[in-house]
């Protein structure tokens, strides 16, 4: 059990962008058990990337299953991702979002409604999975976090968006 | 560090903002918390502002003196000791939409119903839209629910209101989805 503190903005590593995992050894293994450790400890959030713990590799994981509101909804549990990257995008929604590495500040940002994505798990297997929702959500912000995104990076208004289209 | 409220409201025009900022960065103030917008057809600037030395009022005039003579009023407020801090509000968040034909009574019977339940608005927006021979009147307010309210009994205060007002009310969680 490895639970590493959270960085928070402006810790340079959260504006990276990652590395791919080319070669699997132990090391893998051992960041996606701190990960999932940290996201635990973390009065379980819903997904840590690994930026978030200063190892710039591609690596997240995500768990809506705890959540208020995502155990309302169909998931896949836990999932760990290692190259995850999103393959298709379907309809849009718009969240507020806070992130553990930006405190005290919250954004709607546009996401995406369903998305399948494409990942190495935890087996160095290669997944397919097709996630909606709270989870899809959760996916594409802790994948943003492997290209430097923050949340602040998307918001698309600080307040309602009614007003604002004209 | 003394802290401060000001308020700037003005016939809007381009470079209001600068302006603005430009006096309060050649005074050494900080802006912390701020909030600007066009209403009407008025630029309006909110800002919680701190100064590590000026402490009254008296030595901001001079400085907001040119903002006053080219049409912006200006007013400054100084906040007690710890004003300036943002207090710890839990709770579930909620945006109620309120929209309809438009008619006097709107905010106040739904402001109302919310303040005597001591439910915190924490966020208000108002805006007249629609023909000018058939105004709609929109209002979004955002309210943090004290424990052991829920979003349906937020409704059910609405329900009555709804009927008898004629307008649409809906209500629901945008709690931020932490991640």
């Amino acid at each position: 059990m490895a639970v590493k503190d959270v960085l928070l903005y402006p810790h340079p590593a959260l504006k990276e962008v990652c590395a791919p995992i080319e070669h699997w050894d132990e090391t893998v293994s051992r960041l996606l058990r701190d990960l999932v450790d940290t996201m635990i400890d973390a009065g379980h959030s819903v997904g840590v990337a690994a930026p978030q713990i200063n190892d710039t590799r591609r690596v997240v994981v995500v768990d809506v299953s705890n959540s208020k509101l995502g155990k309302k909804q169909e998931n896949h549990g836990l999932l760990q991702m290692v190259n995850p990257q999103i393959i298709e995008r379907e309809g849009q929604t718009l969240v507020r979002e806070g992130c553990m590495s930006v405190p005290d500040y919250t954004g709607n940002v546009a996401r995406a409604e369903r998305i399948v994505v494409q990942f190495q798990d935890q087996s160095n297997q290669l997944q397919v999975i097709r996630a909606a929702g709270f989870e899809a959500i959760a996916i594409q912000h802790e994948l943003d976090h492997l290209d430097g995104y923050l949340f602040l990076d998307r918001v698309s208004s600080l307040k309602t968006d009614l007003f604002r289209r004209k | 560090m003394s802290h401060f409220a000001l308020t700037i409201i003005g016939r809007d025009r381009a470079g209001i903002v600068s302006e603005v900022t430009g006096i309060l960065y050649q005074l050494g103030c900080n802006i912390a918390d701020s909030s600007c917008s066009i209403l009407g057809g008025q630029f309006s600037m909110i800002l919680i502002i701190s100064h590590p030395k000026l402490e009254n009022q008296e030595s901001f005039r001079e400085a907001f003196l040119p903002l006053e003579q080219s049409g912006l009023s200006v007013f400054l407020r100084t906040l007690r000791p710890g004003g300036e801090e943002r207090p710890d509000l839990e709770g579930e968040i909620c945006m109620i939409s309120v929209y309809g034909a438009d008619k006097p009574g709107i905010v106040y019977r739904v402001a109302h119903e919310l303040g005597e339940r001591q439910i915190n608005i924490t966020d208000l927006n108002t805006k007249l839209i629609g023909e000018k021979n058939a105004p709609v009147y929109v209002m979004m307010i955002e309210a943090i629910l004290n424990p052991g309210v829920e979003i349906a009994d937020v409704e059910s205060w609405m329900a009555s209101l709804k009927d008898e007002m004629k307008v649409d009310i809906s209500v629901r969680s945008i709690t931020p989805m932490e991640l």
